[in-house]
Order: C-alpha cells, then sequence, then structure tokens
C-alpha cells in the first residue's frame, strides 16, 4: 500500500510538472476538456501566411514530435489490441480494454491526419513496431491481468513523459509569440498533446487501479519495457 | 562534359562537402510543412537564381555547359568570372531547373479546372498523378535534346545523393498535391514507384522521335499498369499470410490456447 501511494503522489508530480510554465492555473483536465471540440477535429485550415517562419530547428522539432506520436500511439493501439485477443472472453476486462483500446484509435487516427496534412514522412519502422506491439501486447496478457495491466502502466508512464516534455518544448518554443500561443497551428498541436496526455495518464491511473504493481517480476518488467518504449521513440522521431 | 572532366581535380574538395551536406538531408528528409506560417525561402540565392534562369534560356543553344551559364551572367549584367560564385556549376544549373519545374507544378496543374473542362466529377488519384507527371515531362519539351547532357551530370558519383533527393522531392510533391494522404509503409512504396515510373519516363522521352511524344505517353501508361499488377500480386500474399494467420491461431486454439486473432 504504501508502496501505492508513493507512486501516485509521483504520477500526480508528473502531472504537475507542467503547471509553472502554463499560463492559468486550471487543471489541465479542464483545460483539456474546454479545447476537446478544437482538438477532437485536430485539423482545421489555417490559412494565412502572416506568422513569422519557423526555423529550420523548429520544423526538424515538429517533424520528429509528430512522426514519434503517430509511432507511438500505433505501438499503443496494437499493445492493446494484442491484449484485447486474450481478454476478449473475460466479460469484466473486455469493456475496460477496449474503452482505453478505442480512445488510441482516436488518438492514431488524428495523428495520420496530422502526418498527412503537415507532410511528414512516417517512420520507416512500422513494420517493426506492428510485429512488436501486438507481441507485447499478447505477451503480458499471457502472463495473467497484472501484467497486462503492469505494461499499460509502463508504457503510459513513458508516453505521459514524452508528451509532457513535447508541450514543454512547444511552450517553450512560442514563449515570444502570444499571438501564436492564442491561436493557430501550434496551438492547436498542443492542446491536442495535451489532451491526449491526459487520456493516456487515465490509462496509467487505471492500471494502477487494478494492480499492476502487483505483477509477478513487476520490476524487471516495467524496467525492460520502459527501457523498450525509450528505445522506440528514440528511433521512431529519427528513422 | 569535357569542361567537367577537365575541373574534376579542382572540384574534389567540393565535391566531398556537396556530399556530406547532401547525405544529411538524404534521401528523404521533409520537414514540417506549415498552413500559416511562411514556407522556407529558397536554396537559391536572388542573384544566383537571376543568373541561373537567365543561364537556362541559352541551354537548347549551348546544352548544360558554363558557356550557357557565362552567357547567363552577362545577360543580367554580371561579369562572366562571376559564374565561379555558384557553387557546383553547371549540376546547379541542372538543379535550378528541377527545382523551379517541380514547384512551378503546384500553380500550373489546377485539377478543379480540369475536372470542370473534361466534364468528370471529381478526378481519382492515381489519375491526378498521371495528370502532374505529363506536366512535369512537359517542362522538360524546350530542352528536351539536351537533357541526357544534364542526366549525364546528375549521374556524376558526386550529384547523386543530391539528385536522388530531387528526385525524391518530386514524387512527394506530385503526392501531396493528388491529395494522397498515406500515413504508412503505402508511403514509401508510393514515393518509390512513382519515382522509378518518373524517372524511366525522362530516360525515354530524351530518345523518343514520334510525333508528340506520343510513344512516351504510351510507355507512361505501360509503367502505370505494370505497377498496378505489382499491387495485384502484393494484395494477394498478403491475404495469404492473414489466411495462414488465422489458420495457425485456429490450430493453437484446437491445442486449448486462448487466443483468437
Amino acid at each position: 500500500m504504501a508502496n501505492r501511494f508513493l507512486y501516485t503522489s509521483s504520477h500526480s508530480l508528473l502531472r504537475s510538472q507542467l503547471q509553472p510554465l502554463a499560463s492559468s492555473a486550471l487543471s489541465h483536465r479542464c483545460r483539456g476538456l474546454n479545447s476537446a471540440a478544437a482538438a477532437s477535429s485536430g485539423i482545421s485550415d489555417t490559412k494565412a501566411a502572416s506568422s513569422r517562419p519557423l526555423t529550420t530547428r523548429e520544423r526538424e522539432f515538429l517533424e520528429r514530435a509528430i512522426r514519434v506520436n503517430q509511432a507511438g500511439e500505433l505501438g499503443a493501439n496494437l499493445i492493446y489490441e494484442g491484449q484485447y485477443a486474450v481478454f476478449k472472453s473475460d466479460p469484466r476486462l473486455r469493456p475496460l480494454i477496449r474503452h482505453m483500446w478505442d480512445q488510441e484509435v482516436h488518438h492514431l487516427d488524428t495523428f495520420n491526419k496530422l502526418i498527412a496534412k503537415h507532410r511528414i514522412r512516417p517512420t520507416a519502422m512500422r513494420p517493426l513496431w506492428n510485429i512488436a506491439g501486438y507481441a507485447l501486447g499478447v505477451g503480458t496478457a499471457l502472463l495473467g491481468e497484472k501484467a497486462a495491466m503492469a505494461c499499460t502502466e509502463a508504457v503510459e508512464t513513458e508516453i505521459g513523459g514524452h508528451y509532457n516534455d513535447q508541450i514543454r518544448a512547444l511552450l517553450d518554443m512560442l514563449k515570444d509569440d502570444k499571438e501564436l500561443l492564442k491561436s493557430g497551428e501550434l496551438r492547436e498541436l498542443i492542446d491536442t498533446i495535451r489532451k491526449f496526455r491526459d487520456e493516456e495518464l487515465e490509462h496509467l491511473d487505471t492500471a494502477v487501479e487494478h494492480d499492476a504493481k502487483g505483477a509477478d517480476g513487476y520490476v524487471i518488467l516495467s524496467t525492460v519495457i520502459r527501457g523498450g518504449c525509450k528505445a522506440a521513440i528514440w528511433i521512431s522521431s529519427r528513422v | 562534359m569535357i569542361t567537367t572532366l577537365r575541373a574534376t581535380p579542382f572540384r574534389l574538395a567540393t565535391a566531398s562537402k556537396a556530399i556530406s551536406i547532401s547525405t544529411f538531408c538524404f534521401p528523404l528528409h521533409r520537414r514540417y510543412h506549415s498552413y500559416q506560417h511562411p514556407p522556407p525561402t529558397s536554396p537559391f540565392t536572388p542573384a544566383e537564381s537571376a543568373i541561373l534562369s537567365a543561364a537556362l534560356r541559352h541551354v537548347p543553344l549551348h546544352g548544360f555547359s558554363t558557356v550557357a551559364l557565362s552567357l547567363g551572367a552577362r545577360d543580367v549584367g554580371y561579369l562572366d568570372v562571376s559564374v565561379n560564385l555558384i557553387p557546383r556549376g553547371v549540376f546547379d544549373l541542372v538543379k535550378y531547373h528541377l527545382v523551379t519545374e517541380r514547384l512551378r507544378l503546384k500553380i500550373s496543374v489546377d485539377f478543379r479546372r480540369l475536372e470542370q473542362s473534361d466534364g468528370a466529377e471529381n478526378l481519382s488519384v492515381p489519375a491526378k498523378i498521371r495528370v502532374l507527371c505529363v506536366e512535369r515531362l512537359k517542362a522538360n519539351l524546350p530542352i528536351i535534346h539536351r537533357w541526357q547532357e544534364a542526366l549525364g551530370v546528375m549521374s556524376l558519383a558526386e550529384n547523386i545523393p543530391a539528385s536522388v533527393s530531387e528526385l525524391a522531392k518530386l514524387s512527394d510533391e506530385m503526392w501531396f498535391l493528388a491529395g494522397c494522404d498515406s500515413h504508412d509503409m503505402d508511403w514509401y512504396t508510393k514515393r518509390a514507384a512513382l519515382s522509378g515510373i518518373y524517372a524511366s519516363t525522362e530516360l525515354f522521352m530524351t530518345q523518343d522521335t514520334s510525333a508528340d511524344f506520343r510513344d512516351t505517353w504510351k510507355f507512361l501508361d505501360r509503367r502505370f499498369s505494370d505497377v498496378k499488377s505489382i499491387e495485384n500480386i502484393t494484395s494477394n500474399i498478403a491475404t495469404w499470410v492473414d489466411f495462414t494467420a488465422h489458420a495457425f491461431s485456429n490450430v493453437l486454439q484446437s491445442k486449448n490456447v486462448r487466443f483468437r486473432l
């Protein structure tokens, strides 16, 4: 129990890391809901090339960010798909996995559209992620419910942290442009990532509620999966 | 070509530099395309653009050569010697043609007007790709009798990375203008296939003597139908793999493994 308490507090720390940077002190979840309409469409046609040109560095960052996010959501989809294949017959877990999977489908869909819209090359490692993601989902699910939840917890922790890093970098990029911070392409991207980050962290909560920490060999499982996620993020942003 | 050969030892240093820069952004380096922020500036400086566009007008007569470059420089009021400011000489002249014609596509091809004049409801993506290919190939018409020289310059070892990258950019541009929204491995196969089709048709066109390049357009259509038959083969293979995987999962289930695809 103490262990779990410790964990939850570190998790809320992750969530609040962004507080000082955010323009107001509203909870992120509220803001996520407010901007849900804008973010769910993900794509609005913003024309008028009046804003400042983006630097090469910024464009490179955006390119990498969207590519890696798409790859990440693809991986998440496949993990849930794999878990679902195993837990399909379990009346208790079936709706739970299905719900998380549906949210991931929406995330992937949004990033697919962004990839096409912003002419970003999708990751070339896709065939590998297809196999690895699905195998990870099926593998951990076959180890049992707790192992599957430990996998979800590890993956979502990494993704949550990764999205936080991106939001921080984007806010930093726009810190001198009040207009861009208010509306526009990049503002929409920030809102989208924020909303998705919150949903990923909900999955993390769900996993912890289902006793992810109680899995056999939790530490090994979690360390290996988190290491794998970090490597996948590093590779996908580049290749 | 003779001038290129003569300049070889002198050029080695610039060549190695050029390769390292090109490989850095090689092969398919696309950067975030924004609708709100202005696009990055042209890779050519205003002086370079002026000289190179003037030089292109001399290509039909003098070919892709330093002569054309010098005449171009003279036309826009620079000294002959200012041609040395153009880092890669003749190759930059070829590249200027490639880049400007690629960027011109989005202005010169208007699908909406085309659809209205043809009475077609909506052009399919392959139909749009064909229109774009033909349009781009037609942009080579004024210099087609000199284009083999350009292909020769492009195939020099030092220029290959930049040439391939330019071909990839052209095919990316065409798929984007045709409204393709691939976001998976299709993205790669589509671009690779179109690059192959375009490059081979362009080569064919340099030797085509038929009226109005009729043979070239036939050649282009044959290449497109080749790709279609390859697509059929791959989809057949995919169906077979899918079937086998399901059969395998059924075998597992008959052994009481809790797993279903």
